[in-house]
């Protein structure tokens, strides 16, 4: 009897959707709705002040890893964010739209200069930076909304806005769309991340004189472009618009490039392979000026220890020197919370400030600013809060540099360990004995193990490598169960693979290599 | 109620994930290899769960059942959930029958068998948990599990030869050291090894243990991450290296793998005017226990459907009773209700209005049926019906046919509704107050502006 009743029924519903919504609508049963109405009205109290277990400054990586663990973990979170997108500094305009851009300079690369040597004959090969930007884009958006997705599934709330401290307790938000907010938790988060330091004496402007933000959204390709500092951002801008056909010279102040922690062999051999590639190198060499008033930027430049002085011409001139933490409007003073000389806020080994319920992670305060070390410290810092303990071992945290070879290492590197005064081995292997590389036609580079000379224990692993970044991950593995380099040399691993480089210099390192 | 039926099954489901899996570990550390068959247990199906009783044993004697099918069914004082199998196997004996009452938690209700075992040799296992209540036996578990872990390792070496009855704690390193191969083979020197280690030993640690004979790596002092045997704490043992080295390593190691913030030193020692005691927040506001149902109600006058209903007598001489008024104007009502507040929305959803695609709001369709007692116009005993609840159908349907005789046109106050206002109300549940409102004020539209397009 329902059933007939219904293709006659839907089709009136529209009719029916627009009724008023009539005032005499009773409750009945008084004493359900007396405590109804009473509910009704403490609710309306309640809501602006309600008490979250965690709120969260900051929708960074660290920021968003915590509020989405938090979140599984069962408590009432919220995260802060004014960017507009989640994901911060990693997401919107560093680790993803570089990778990008990489990938894609990478193959334009490849089709105009290697692929005739592979068989494939190309005909006209042309840029479209445009099109470029935007595979950029539609990447980053994706990513983005997918954490949006993941906070509404694991029930944390998103504010849109600049949060600062009202007290220990509090944290007002500027609301995006306009307005105040209030959010009161029994513990914070800051995780409010790190900038691009600028450079002394240079203003940004993001068009001529750019930090990592304006060098992934440039318009058309600079004819000169002068680099700032050899670190990995520096080497992997240079390298997306070296490959799009920028003249790229990166001066560093430093006698090698890498920035801290890679091994002084492996970033020698790295900077050997991006010179043949086109990139020019000027170590040891200080910035004294620059000035962008005129058509370009010119930058006056002397040798690092005193020395004839020299003065280069850019269209575009990328500032990385290094990132600072990000703490503005925060109001840190306001609840008296310390930061130290670089700006990074003072934590204790659990995370906390000296306000036990307020605690640090990711690149606003101390160790190297990594996203996947930012995620560790969110991770833990949560489980320090539920379950009192969280684990990050901050001797296996690799680090990557996505140029083509990559370069990736994780532990200690030579120059540290002969500091320290440590016996050690060392073991390698070139990928020009690896079948697999030599079948990609992609030989460049090496596998380097550094193990303890007396236990054997592995200290450090270091690939200068096609997938470089995949295949630290073994290492880091290794590093964490205190394996020894006979452990991974008595490991399959599959033949034939790149990973096989890997195995065969364990091998080398505490007997012979097979293949070499 | 199909929503409590539903959760109920759901942490049934749970419950009897969890309850096989102590008889599968009972059958593995306690009752060796001579006892195939095992108890099976009454399941805690709630937290709360004490006893229950047995409905129906779904699985009869003798009958293979695999993972996911129903076992049987348990009635608790607050519903009847179904027991779903784990694992595939077969119902051997079954020990309290259907209808059983009052089972205690973890009194052996049945004898499970493996699929495929012969059920006329197999043994009754002995009933060693009718006696003890579920949360003593969660107690004794582990403890039990340790005395047979503790147990295993000397029966093996006895079994395996016997020259060498070591205890592991107190071995003689000397002892280890001697050639091994005199005595025993060197398997179970391997069995032995992957006894006493929770984690499997490194391929160096073994290659070496093998290689120099050791046959008990426990005496090994273990400097790896958590205790873990390395390469370096078998060469220091062996006494290749010093001794003292691999530990001296590890504490290295150790310390690295920490932040050093031992030199931190705050930048510009700001005046900290924060008040002397952390203001701790004012403590909690009492929950509030909120009512799980609301019944709201809308007078609806039914005169322009009783007008349309006898116009419709009038003029095709067809009799419509007013149920069918109700029924339809109901279904009319009950569709693209929006959604429930706190209903949890699905992933495609959540997906969508990432995406801003959630403008259009989120409905689905009611199960809103009212119940109708007249007010206005009926004598005064006639508002006590109010409170009774009543389905529409038992009210109108079943004494309309009745009311034929009485005559038709006294229909209406026979079936307790007035030409005036009746009183439509609804059981709404938490969270669907608005879904019932907007429900009732359809219904309301649509009985009392146009019922003739209701049937026309």
């Amino acid at each position: 009897m329902f059933k007939q009743l219904i293709p006659r029924a839907t089709a009136r519903s529209s009719a029916l959707r627009s009724i008023q919504h009539p005032s005499h609508v009773s409750r009945l049963s008084p004493s359900t709705s007396l405590l109804q109405d009473r509910i009704v009205q403490r609710r309306g109290y309640a809501t602006p002040a309600e008490e979250k277990d965690l709120v969260i400054i900051g929708g960074g990586v660290a920021g968003y890893v915590a509020a989405i663990k938090a979140g599984q973990e069962g408590l009432k979170v919220a995260c802060i964010e004014k960017r507009g997108s989640l994901g911060g500094t990693c997401l919107n305009v560093g680790c993803i739209p570089s990778k990008s851009l990489l990938e894609n300079s990478r193959i334009y690369h490849q089709i105009q200069h290697d692929v005739k040597n592979r068989g494939i004959d190309v005909g006209d090969v042309k840029l479209n930076l445009t099109q470029m930007m935007k595979a950029k884009d539609t990447s980053v958006s994706g990513l983005t909304k997918g954490i949006e997705f993941l906070f509404k599934k694991n029930n944390v709330e998103y504010i849109k806005g600049a949060g600062r401290f009202e007290d220990q307790n509090t944290v007002a938000v500027d609301l995006t769309d306009g307005g105040n907010s209030v959010v009161r938790g029994k513990n914070i988060l800051i995780a409010t991340g790190s900038e691009a330091t600028p450079f002394p004496g240079l203003e940004i402007d993001e068009k001529k004189v750019v930090t990592s933000n304006g060098a992934i959204a440039l318009t058309e390709v600079p004819k000169k472009m002068i680099v700032i500092g050899g670190g990995i951002i520096g080497l992997e801008m240079g390298s997306v618009w070296s490959r799009l056909g920028s003249e790229v010279t990166v001066v560093e102040f430093l006698g090698a490039i890498g920035g801290p922690g890679m091994d002084a062999e492996i970033a020698k051999s790295i900077q050997k392979t991006l010179a043949k590639q086109g990139m020019k190198f000027m170590l040891n060499t200080k910035v004294t000026n620059g000035d962008a008033s005129g058509e370009g930027v010119k930058i006056d430049v002397e040798a690092a220890k005193g020395g004839k002085a020299q003065t280069l011409d850019a269209d575009v001139v990328l500032c990385a020197i290094g990132r600072r933490p990000y703490t503005q409007g925060l109001g840190l003073d306001k609840i008296g919370l310390e930061t130290d000389s670089k700006g990074r806020i003072v934590i204790d080994s659990e995370y906390r400030t000296k306000i036990p319920h307020i605690r640090v992670i990711g690149d606003c305060t101390f160790g190297p600013m990594l996203a996947h070390k930012a995620e560790e410290e969110a991770v833990a810092a949560v489980e320090y809060l539920t379950k009192s303990y969280g684990h990050v071992n901050y001797n296996a945290i690799p680090a990557v540099m996505y140029t083509h070879p990559e370069v990736a290492w994780v532990g200690q590197n030579e120059q540290e360990l002969k500091e320290e005064g440590v016996k050690y081995k060392v073991g390698s292997f070139p990928f020009t004995a690896n079948s697999r590389a030599k079948t990609n036609l992609d030989t460049e580079g090496m596998v380097k193990f550094l193990a303890d000379a007396e236990t054997d224990r592995i200290l450090g692993v270091h690939i200068i490598g096609p997938n470089a970044g995949e295949m630290i991950a073994e290492g880091t593995l290794a590093l964490e169960y205190g394996a020894s380099t006979e452990d991974v040399g008595r490991t399959s691993h599959a033949h034939p693979t790149l990973s096989e480089a890997f195995k065969e210099a364990a091998m080398s390192t505490y007997a012979k290599a097979i293949h070499y | 109620m199909a929503g409590v039926v539903n959760t109920a099954r759901l942490s049934a489901r749970l419950a009897s994930r969890y309850a096989p899996r102590q008889s599968t570990r009972r059958r593995l550390h306690v009752s060796s290899r001579q006892r195939a068959a095992q108890n099976y247990t009454m399941p805690a199906l709630s937290p709360t769960m004490t006893e229950g009783n047995i409905a129906t044993w779904r699985v009869k004697e003798g009958d293979s059942y695999s993972a996911g099918d129903v076992i049987l069914e348990i009635e608790t004082d607050k519903a009847t959930m179904d027991v779903e199998a784990q694992d595939e196997g077969k119902l051997f004996k079954i020990t309290q029958p259907d209808g059983a009452k009052g089972v205690k938690v973890g009194q052996r209700i049945a004898v499970m068998a493996e699929e495929g075992d012969d059920l006329s040799s197999l043994e009754m296992p002995a009933d060693d948990s009718s006696a003890s209540a579920s949360s003593g036996k969660e107690e004794k578990q582990p403890a039990e599990d340790r005395k047979t872990d503790s147990a295993s390792p000397k029966q093996e070496a006895s079994s395996t030869g016997g020259s060498r009855e070591i205890d592991p704690g107190v071995s003689d390193p000397k002892e280890m050291e001697k050639p091994y191969a005199e005595s025993a083979p060197t398997k179970p020197a391997a069995d032995r090894t992957q006894k006493h280690y929770k984690y499997p030993l490194f391929p160096a640690v073994q290659q070496l243990l093998h290689e120099k004979n050791i046959s008990d790596p426990s005496s090994i002092p273990a400097t790896g991450p958590n205790g873990r045997l390395l390469k370096g704490d078998v060469l220091a043992y062996l006494g290749q290296i010093n001794k003292d080295y691999p530990s001296a390593l590890s504490a290295r190691l150790t310390k690295l793998s920490h932040l050093d913030l031992t030199h931190t030193v705050a930048a510009q020692p700001t005046q900290p005017d924060q008040p002397a005691q952390k203001g701790e927040v004012p403590a909690s506001k009492p929950d509030i226990e909120l009512p799980s149902e609301t019944e709201i109600a809308v007078p609806i006058s039914l005169s322009a459907v009783i007008a349309t209903q006898k116009r419709v007598q009038s003029t095709l001489d067809i009799f419509l009773p007013l149920s069918t008024f109700i029924a339809r104007a109901s279904e009319l009502a009950n569709s693209d209700l929006p959604a429930r507040k706190g209903a949890a929305p699905s992933a495609d959803e959540l997906f969508n209005s990432v995406l801003g695609l959630d403008k259009i709001p989120r409905s689905s369709r009611g199960r809103f049926f009212p119940q109708i007692s007249g007010i206005s116009p009926l004598p005064p005993t006639r508002p006590a019906r109010k409170a009774k609840k009543a389905d529409i159908i038992d009210l109108l349907a079943p004494k309309a046919a009745k009311s034929k005789e009485v005559g038709r046109g006294q229909i209406a106050s026979a079936l307790g509704v007035s030409a005036g206002d009746n009183v439509f109300s609804v059981l709404a549940g938490r969270g669907e107050e608005e879904r019932a409102t907007e429900y009732l004020e359809r219904l309301k539209m649509a009985l009392e502006k146009e019922p003739g397009r209701l049937v026309l």
